[in-house]
């Protein structure tokens, strides 16, 4: 990915040279403009405006008292209010905080524990999403559209299983093990694509899409499998990891339900990882080089296929790593098809709203598993499919600030509008 | 049509790229604008055309104040141009392409082949211009691609005022003259012709007068009877003198020497053929030819970026066979890519990164694994000062510099580190004539250092301002090298195929200008001109 | 799992035009919502990974849920979707914290995670459908649809002008090879009493391998496996796939001397398709859950607390076979009288239909 400037129209220019800054005048000029930070605000807040809508049309409740809008209007409107609201506080109440959950804690009636639930949901619907958002990020960094993350974490998922429940090792060693056959085997099938590429000059958003296709008809294989098949249940599900190789509890302490674990900070770690590999490594010199112009690159003496493809392997290993954390943590009492969900492709638009950029990816990241964590918890007052809804929204305007500008009346900032642009394509 | 531009202005934010310009064509008059690149030329054009909104000033046809909101109201009124890169699609058909964005149709919107055709062969025939309707446009050579842009521009509703921006720029000497024709014939037959271009010899050929704009200004209205020194000195602002001073070369060893050197293109084409050169130390050898006959393909075989099919390239006296490009830039091979934007730099990355660009991952650049950025800025301090590279920080990206600073950026690298052997493409290509004089002294004080530098270049003042040795380049194949007193009509006549000796040799039948034609078609349209005529053309292929 | 939104998204549209059209209507009197809002008894319901519109198990559970609902005033039913079994805890722990009286997880994958809620909250009721749980408060519901089937695969020997049938599967999971179990036996049955020589397609009983097109949700997948069964000869189809299946009848719609037999509800009522449907092998979910929540509720009113298990079967009416409906009249009373003794002897206990997925500890 790149940011593209594109050229401001000369009308829009502040010519506001002469006048003397101050600070609040400043502030107030910031917040009017269509700067990447503020439209990144202003698509949630859109997003949650449009929410809200679909929120009413989609009630049937609510939808009965606008048939009779204009001969009692304050029904449809306190309808309309009070489903909003509750919603909106549900989702928050799922993701951040139980506000019902907070009395019972008052009066006695609930564990310290309890109130950190929706949190620790949260947390654990992000840490796969913050790999798989590094996995996206970091190859778009090199001008490539990983869409494959989704197989590569597959890969990941399974090799981190074999090592989690095919060989028996103290915790210190079998943990950390699994961890890394999972990054490994993410990175053998992430290289694929940037092998082709390079070899062949296959377009890796081709050659992705098709290996997610066979990594998840593998899977559905490879747990029918006499060697993964799980030996007491008929289900189509795996043998349970080790308990020596299952990622900890973080906060098992405070209490069992709290299904945060060390993948979370694994997690922050691959981002931290992930951000001095680009911006202070050669190699991430290189990346970021061979993103941009790859001819100049080539001239320069870099070369550009072996970037490609050890691009292409970080990244695998990183998607890799989200399906260690799934095989090992909440998956670890076995795997289906399921249990990848779409973490792989969700984390292109993680990466998306991040902008390519580690620390975006991470409060991306949150963003997505506290909407994700809150609409689970949130039914069936609230349609579960909300947060997918509001996911898709939000990034349709981040791909799109001319219209956040335009919605907005935003002015244009100096540098121009900043378009998101997947130079893989 | 009478064409009359009053006070026209147009700002981008604080820069102004025209500044209250006034211009008249008269009808049928060849009107020449000439300028340097950047001086706003383009930008006055795209006003004309409607693709750009004037930020004040107008337009008037014929008397009449016009304002165009896009091309299509330019048209209209009977405006037709000729863009310098061709905006034709490749897959179609001649017909296809002239009669496109306004389609001869039949009923119900189903195309009509014939009408079509039969608009192409009217305008041909009108003013003379060949062309075969059903020829598919990717296959032509580049100047029957011209020819094309040029009859769709006159087949607009009343077309009478065409306009050319810098239409020689791609085309071969023996295309250029007939291009001259052609527009001599069409403002004889009354079009009007708005001409851009930064070559004299040609503005003096063919234009009827002669407006100079520098930054955004007009400078000068001339005679094409002014002499070039005339022109030129409007152009640039100041006398120029090509002259570099220089002793006398004292070559030493070899250092490059390239035997049989063969690249096939991916369409079959051999690009370079059997192609023998060497450069010693402390000379600089000037490669002239007209673009597209090897030139590149040459400097990527050295710095490795194309693998010969057949050959030798040997640094030092080593084969080279096998070495990756970074491997000889660690050996020495310093390298300025003939295009700059595409080869040379990173926009979106700063200056001091574009300075290590090919030193990243050496000391003291990088220490284990991680860029050393205090050394990266040192350096970049250092280059800004030694090179005069204007910028506002070493952080600023290279995108906003302009095209002579950065091309400085590439010089400063390549000059940075130690060096043997230095190839330069067309170093001073789009950059400002200050910036020019810097980097051939740089070029001089280089060979002086005992380096070898090859220097291709399609300017030949270039080339005789540097070289203390010249190697003309046609199809492929050195066919001649000769000393740099030699006049210009012999080498022109060597950059087209002819003999040194040959006096009055006729052009090939083959385009050298153009792009891989596919081996088996033979271009249809051999220009039939006398080269003795239009040797003075012979540095028609830059830009 | 991706298109709901848009469908979500798309309803609400349509519903905006629409309400803009009524929205001069009269006001209605005031009174409150018909959906049981003060009821004391709350009953809840996860779904497996495969959502409540699966038109397989989670959709039958949940209409038995509401069913009750609609039977009882004072139940108020619950629904909680996941989408992959790592939702099912914070599920099961939503249905726990929002204060549900009765809880049911839908599918055997969830056993454990309500076993271990179950033994979390030993006051609150649990049930598992097509699983096998031993803690004390959580009740098993499960269905011996071999049976049905059986009697579906014996139907579909005597109809076949072929000599093949075929049949094939969504996931290759216990509720689904349990159906193709059966159905082989059945088939396996007529041959022996009849004489004849049918051949099945798309399931190997002893192998426990066959086709599977690995999802529940693509219909087109069904369609194209079953266009391949058909060009190898088979005339009936028996596709044990939730909405993929109804590829198996649009193939069968394309092709006149092919029919097919549905699962789990009678498809001549819930689909489209009944012109094909020469009969199903139903599941008595939406029955079972009913009368499992209407006896929860019983509990927690002073009855007697629902523990222990429940398998359906022919004996008691929790699987059976539908009836023929167009077909009435191409099925032989011959068949017609085989089947009934068939019945009879499995109810007897005289015949036995064995499968590897069937109920465990009945």
């Amino acid at each position: 990915m790149s940011t593209t400037d594109t050229q401001a129209p000369a009308a829009d220019q502040p010519e506001a040279a002469e006048e003397k800054p101050n600070f609040m005048r400043l502030f107030g000029r910031y917040l009017t403009e269509a700067n990447s930070v503020m439209v990144t605000i202003y698509s949630l807040l859109l997003a949650f405006l449009i929410g809200a809508i679909l929120l009413i049309v989609s009630d049937e409740y609510v939808r009965s008292t606008y048939t009779y809008f204009f001969a009692r209007p304050q029904d449809a409107l306190t309808a309309s209010w009070y489903l909003v609201r509750d919603s909106y506080i549900a989702l928050f109440e799922g993701a951040i905080l139980n506000l019902n959950m907070l009395d019972r804690f008052a009066a006695g009636n609930a564990e310290f524990g309890d109130l950190l639930r929706p949190l620790s949901e949260t947390l654990t619907y992000a840490t796969p999403l913050i790999f798989t958002g590094l996995a996206v990020g970091l190859a778009f960094r090199a001008g490539l559209f990983n869409i494959g993350a989704q197989g590569q974490m597959i890969f990941g998922m399974l090799g981190a299983l074999i090592i989690g429940f095919g060989l028996s090792l103290p915790a210190v060693i079998h943990l950390p093990l699994a961890i890394i056959a999972g990054a490994i085997a993410g990175a053998a099938f992430g290289a694929v694509p940037g092998l082709l590429k390079a070899t062949t000059g296959a377009h890796e958003v081709i050659s992705s899409i098709m290996l997610n296709n066979i990594a998840a008809l593998f899977l559905v294989w490879a747990i029918g499998t006499d060697f993964l098949h799980s030996e007491t249940k008929t289900d189509l599900i795996t043998k349970p990891v080790d308990e020596t190789a299952v990622m900890p509890k973080l906060l098992s302490g405070l209490s069992e339900s709290l299904r945060v674990n060390w993948a979370l900070p694994l997690g922050i770690l691959a981002a931290v990882f992930t951000w001095w590999l680009l911006s202070r490594s050669t190699f991430g010199f290189r990346i970021r080089a061979v993103g941009f112009n790859e001819h100049a690159s080539a001239t320069a003496g870099m070369r550009i296929g072996s970037t490609y493809t050890t691009t292409m392997a970080v990244a695998g290993g990183l998607a890799g790593l989200a399906g260690a954390a799934l095989s090992l943590g909440v998956g670890s009492a076995g795997l289906t098809t399921n249990t990848a969900l779409e973490y792989g492709f969700d984390g292109i638009t993680v990466a998306l709203l991040g902008r390519a950029n580690p620390g975006g990816i991470v409060a991306a990241a949150l963003l997505f598993g506290a909407l994700k964590a809150g609409a689970l918890s949130a039914q069936p007052d609230v349609p579960v499919d909300i947060s997918t809804l509001l996911q898709a929204i939000i990034v349709l305007f981040i791909a799109a600030p001319a219209l956040v500008k335009a919605i907005l009346h935003l002015r244009t900032p100096r540098g121009g509008l900043v378009t998101l642009e997947a130079k893989g394509w | 049509m009478r064409l009359e531009l009053k006070g026209l202005t147009k700002k981008f934010g604080s820069f102004t790229a025209d500044d209250d310009i006034d211009l008249v064509v008269e009808p049928g008059q060849i009107h020449a604008v000439l300028g340097e690149n950047g001086a706003g030329k383009s930008t006055l054009m795209n006003m004309l055309y409607g693709i750009l909104t004037p930020t004040s000033g107008e337009i008037l046809i014929d008397g009449e104040p016009v304002s165009f909101s896009g091309p299509g109201d330019a048209i209209a009124a009977g405006i037709g141009m000729v863009h310098q890169h061709f905006k034709l699609v490749g897959p179609f058909s001649v017909a296809d392409n002239v009669q496109l964005g306004r389609e001869h149709t039949q009923r119900l919107g189903v195309l009509s082949a014939k009408a079509a055709r039969k608009a192409v062969l009217d305008v041909s025939e009108e003013y003379g211009l060949k062309l075969d309707p059903d020829a598919i446009c990717e296959d032509l050579p580049v100047g029957v691609q011209q020819r094309v842009e040029i009859v769709k521009a006159l087949s607009g509703p009343k077309t009478e005022l065409l306009i050319l921006d810098e239409p020689t720029a791609v085309l071969t000497p023996a295309e250029i003259t007939e291009l001259l024709q052609i527009m001599r014939n069409l403002a004889d037959a009354g079009t009007s012709i708005l001409f851009i271009s930064h070559k004299l010899k040609e503005v003096q050929a063919v234009a009827d007068t002669v407006t100079v704009i520098r930054r955004g200004k007009v400078v000068a209205e001339l005679e094409p009877t002014a002499s070039e020194a005339e022109m030129a000195s409007a152009m640039v602002g100041r006398a120029v003198t090509l002259q570099v001073d220089k002793t006398p070369a004292e070559p030493g060893e070899a250092r490059l020497e390239v035997t049989g050197l063969t690249v096939v293109s991916d369409a079959g084409v051999k690009v370079l053929n059997g192609l023998d050169l060497t450069v010693h130390s402390g000379e600089i050898v000037g490669l002239a030819g007209v673009e597209g006959n090897g030139q590149t393909e040459l400097a990527r075989s050295i710095l490795g970026l194309v693998k010969p099919d057949s050959g030798r390239i040997a640094i030092d006296g080593e084969d080279v066979h096998g070495a990756s490009p970074a491997a000889r830039i660690a050996a020495g091979l310093g390298y300025i890519p003939e295009d700059r934007g595409r080869d040379g730099v990173v926009a979106e990355f700063s200056v001091a990164e574009n300075i290590v660009l090919n030193q990243y991952r050496d000391a003291p650049f990088a220490k284990r694994g991680a860029v050393n950025a205090g050394a990266v800025r040192k350096r970049a301090a250092d280059s800004i000062a030694e090179f005069d590279i204007r910028t506002q920080s070493p952080e600023e990206p290279v995108s906003a510099l302009s095209g002579g600073n950065a091309q400085k950026v590439i010089i400063a690298r390549e000059f940075s580190r130690p060096r043997r052997f230095l190839v330069a493409a067309q170093p001073t290509r789009g950059v400002d004539v200050g910036a020019s004089q810097f980097i051939h002294s740089r070029l001089v004080a280089e060979r002086d250092t005992g380096t070898a530098v090859l220097l291709i270049s399609s300017e030949l003042d270039e080339i005789y301002a540097l070289a203390d040795r010249i190697a003309v380049i046609y199809n492929g194949q050195i066919v001649g090298e000769v000393a740099p007193d030699t006049p210009r009509e012999v080498i022109g006549r060597l950059m087209v195929g002819g003999g040194i000796h040959d006096g009055a040799a006729a052009a090939s039948p083959e385009e050298p200008g153009a792009p891989e034609p596919p081996a088996a078609e033979e271009a249809p349209e051999p220009p039939a001109a006398d080269e003795t005529s239009n040797d003075e053309d012979a540095n028609g292929g830059d830009r | 799992m991706a298109v709901k939104p848009f469908k979500m998204a798309l309803a609400g549209f349509s519903a905006v035009g629409l309400a803009a059209l009524a929205a001069c209507g009269e006001a209605p009197s005031e009174n409150g919502s018909g959906d049981n809002a003060d009821a004391s008894f709350l009953a809840c319901m996860v779904t497996d990974s495969g959502g409540v519109d699966d038109k397989s198990f989670n959709e039958s559970s949940w209409a038995g849920m509401e069913a009750a609902a609609e039977e009882n005033s004072d139940i108020k039913v619950e629904l909680k979707e996941s989408s992959s079994e790592t939702d099912y805890d914070p599920n099961l722990q939503a249905t726990v914290d929002d204060g549900c009286n009765f809880i049911v997880g839908v599918g055997g994958l969830m056993t454990e995670n309500v076993n271990a809620v179950a033994t979390e909250n030993p006051d609150i009721a649990f049930a598992t459908v097509d699983g096998f749980s031993e803690v004390e408060n959580v009740y098993s519901i499960q269905f011996d649809t071999a049976q049905s089937a059986f009697l579906a695969g014996y139907v579909a020997a005597s109809q076949t002008k072929t000599g093949t049938v075929a049949t094939w599967g969504g996931i290759q999971i216990p509720p689904v090879t349990i159906f193709m179990d059966g159905f082989a036996e059945g088939i396996k049955k007529h041959n022996e009493d009849k004489g004849t020589d049918v051949q099945l397609l798309g399931w190997d009983v002893e192998a426990q391998t066959g086709t599977f097109v690995n999802t529940f949700e693509d219909a087109a997948a069904g369609k194209s496996t079953s266009d391949t069964f058909i060009t190898q000869g088979a005339d009936i189809l028996f596709p044990v796939a939730g909405p993929a299946g109804i590829g198996a009848l649009t193939a069968a719609s394309e092709n006149e001397d092919v029919t097919a037999i549905w699962v789990d509800t009678d498809g001549y009522e819930s689909t489209e398709y009944g012109a094909e449907l020469i009969t199903s092998a139903e599941k008595g979910l939406e029955t079972a859950l009913k009368d499992s929540v209407l006896a929860a509720y019983d509990a927690a009113n002073g009855g007697e607390a629902i523990t222990g298990s429940y398998v359906g079967t022919l004996a008691n009416g929790g699987v059976s076979l539908a009836p023929f409906h167009d077909f009435d009249a191409a099925v032989s009373d011959e068949t017609k009288a085989e089947l009934d003794a068939l019945t009879q002897q499995i109810i007897d206990g005289t015949l036995v239909v064995e499968s590897a997925a069937s109920p465990k500890a009945q």
